[in-house]
């Protein structure tokens, strides 16, 4: 844990962080609101301060309740990784801007985060399906999917009990959902 | 396999779904692999790719060919022998692991790193098991960490090992690989004798190992170390000193410093570029701040450099695996773990160096007994990027060379 760290992003960004700085083992969270999201990424890029310039990973995540994008990112200016989360993606249409114009290695991992979760990137010039199928039309790594549309017609639809092709006939609406504390 | 296609002719999708479905014929499902795709582009970058110019032609390698190292389609855009633009199409090998993973419980979601990189297994559990291990707090015991660090630079040796053979292979000369597969054969062995699997290991757990080092595998080791490094030698003056080889990977794919950081490379790829980025010092984990090695780079940043770098770290491994053997310390290699697992709900990220660059875990826990959401960085996934950016104005038989020299594992790219 880097207190320092902590401090130096609190005096940048305070303003701009949607929840308290979240440190834990080696790392350091941050979360911010997707309209946010270049201009951090770009000052965290950019600046001497800081420079992170290694994207290690980019990630959708989909709590449930709302859509994120979680990116980690590594500098020589800290022994810790940080974690900027774009959080607030609402799941019935999640946009965030896309980083590819720091990192154009991005590129694909944003295609796979659109291709699992729908989350479309702004900005991203090849935005298309990279695993599943391109006539594909749901999102595999969302809480509320049920293999409904594709893999019914499956010979193997209903025998696997991963494919369930259908929310159960007495559930609530909304409860397909998997409830989680997660935030 | 020349085809023109009028962009603004309508186009009749079939209505069903999927290749799953056993209304599909036979002809549909070829019709798959039909390097044009059967509805209007979706993106810039695709409409702009399948467009042909003057003289140009499009023409598929894989999903079935030799040197994709798996199951990779590349949609090759050529003039006559030279490569114009090309198009990797993915998802051959899609399993969903992380999918998996989420209907698993702690304990069970290790099992499913392994395929991921057959041929470097152990560097998939170990980001796993770290991930999860920050979750749950547990400290792992120090000899656990010195088996972890042998075991997996064992690992490394033999994937470069391989890829030494597979460089040659995909090249056109078959030699190398039947020298490479002595090393990977005899260390494939000893991880047999230590973790009882020839190449899916499943031998890391949360909190340690599974076993203790055992009498076989350091019977083996032994022998093995003692002429590991001359036959190494051996085997790499096939390569280093052929003239054709040489020649031939000289000033091929170059890879700049700037595009390497901007395409988020790690691995021999970036450190073949100039840029000495090696997790094991850039953000030092287990032991490794205990262990003496070098991270070597070059600064050429061409295929013949890729090369170079990974049989240099062969000899960085052999040192730390000398190093493990004299300082492994004695003690448990289990801390105490509960069987159940159950983490806090939180966050966790954990990466390692391994032999294609960073593997790293995302791991997110909701207080119950499986992960809700287990996100998996393939290095190999990012690096195979670079292809559509090093190939143009190459011919045809390059392609090969520039793909195998990047040592892309379409397990851990398709998931």
């Amino acid at each position: 844990m880097d207190r320092a760290f902590r401090r130096r992003l609190e005096l940048r960004f305070g303003d701009r962080l949607s929840g308290p700085i979240r440190q834990r083992h080696d790392e350091t969270e941050i979360r911010i609101a997707p309209a946010d999201l270049p201009e951090v990424m770009r000052t965290l890029h950019d600046d001497p301060a800081f420079r992170f310039e290694f994207l290690a990973d980019l990630c959708g995540v989909d709590t449930g309740r709302v859509m994120q994008v979680a990116y980690h990112l590594w500098s020589d200016t800290t022994p810790d990784w940080l974690r900027v989360i774009a959080d607030g993606l609402s799941r019935d249409e999640p946009r965030v801007p896309s980083v590819t114009f720091l990192w154009k290695g991005a590129e694909w991992m944003e295609r796979e985060a659109y291709d699992m979760f729908g989350i479309v990137f702004e900005g991203n010039r090849d935005l298309r399906r990279i695993y599943m199928p391109p006539d594909y039309r749901s999102f595999p790594l969302r809480k509320d999917f049920f293999i409904a549309d594709d893999a019914a017609r499956s010979p193997g639809a209903g025998v696997r009990p991963m494919e369930r092709t259908h929310v159960p006939a007495n559930a609530v609406p909304g409860s397909a959902v998997r409830h989680s504390k997660v935030d | 396999m020349t085809t023109s296609r009028d962009p603004a002719a309508p186009y009749d999708i079939p209505a069903h779904a999927s290749a799953d479905d056993p209304r599909v014929t036979l002809e549909e499902q070829l019709g798959v692999f039909e390097p044009i795709p059967p509805y209007p582009p979706r993106t810039e970058r695709e409409a702009e790719f399948y467009t042909l110019g003057e003289g140009e032609m499009f023409i598929n390698m894989g999903p079935q060919h030799p040197s994709t190292h798996g199951v990779l389609r590349v949609v090759l855009k050529l003039n006559g022998e030279q490569v114009v633009d090309l198009d990797p199409v993915l998802g051959y090998l899609h399993r969903g692991v992380e999918k998996l993973c989420e209907n698993a419980d702690f304990h069970q979601a290790i099992c499913y790193m392994d395929p991921l990189e057959y041929v470097s297994s152990l560097f998939c559990e170990w980001p796993a098991v770290m991930a999860f291990e920050k979750l749950l707090d547990v400290e792992v015991p120090r000899r656990a960490e010195y088996i972890r660090v042998l075991s997996t630079e064992l690992n490394r040796i033999a994937s470069h090992a391989l890829f030494m053979g597979w460089m040659a292979l995909d090249l056109g000369g078959l030699t190398p690989i039947l020298y490479s597969f002595i090393e990977r054969d005899e260390i494939v062995e000893m991880l047999a004798a230590l973790t009882g699997q020839r190449m899916l290991f499943n031998y890391f757990r949360v909190g340690g190992v599974n076993g203790d080092l055992n009498h076989e595998f350091m019977s083996r080791l032994g022998a093995w170390m003692s002429r590991a490094t001359d036959q190494i030698e051996a085997s790499l003056t096939l390569l280093n000193e052929n003239e054709i080889f040489v020649r031939r990977m000289r000033g091929l794919g170059v890879l700049d410093r700037e595009t390497a950081l901007r395409m988020a490379v790690s691995g021999p790829n970036i450190r073949a570029s100039g840029i000495p980025f090696d997790l094991r010092r850039a953000h030092p984990y287990s032991v490794f701040p205990e262990l003496e090695f070098d991270i070597p780079t070059r600064q050429e940043g061409d295929c013949l450099a890729r090369y170079l770098l990974r049989m240099d770290e062969i000899k960085q491994s052999l040192r730390i695996i000398d190093q493990c053997l004299h300082e492994m310390p004695d003690g448990p290699v289990m801390a105490k773990v509960p069987r159940l697992l159950r983490a806090r709900p939180g966050r966790a990220f954990a990466a390692v160096e391994g032999p294609r660059g960073v593997y790293g875990v995302h791991a997110i826990s909701d207080g119950t007994d499986q992960p809700f959401r287990m996100r998996i960085h393939d290095p190999s996934f990012v690096n195979l990027q670079l292809v559509p950016l090093m190939m143009p104005g190459n011919l045809v038989a390059d392609t090969m060379a520039i793909m195998a020299s990047l040592d892309p594992i379409m397990g851990g790219i398709d998931k």
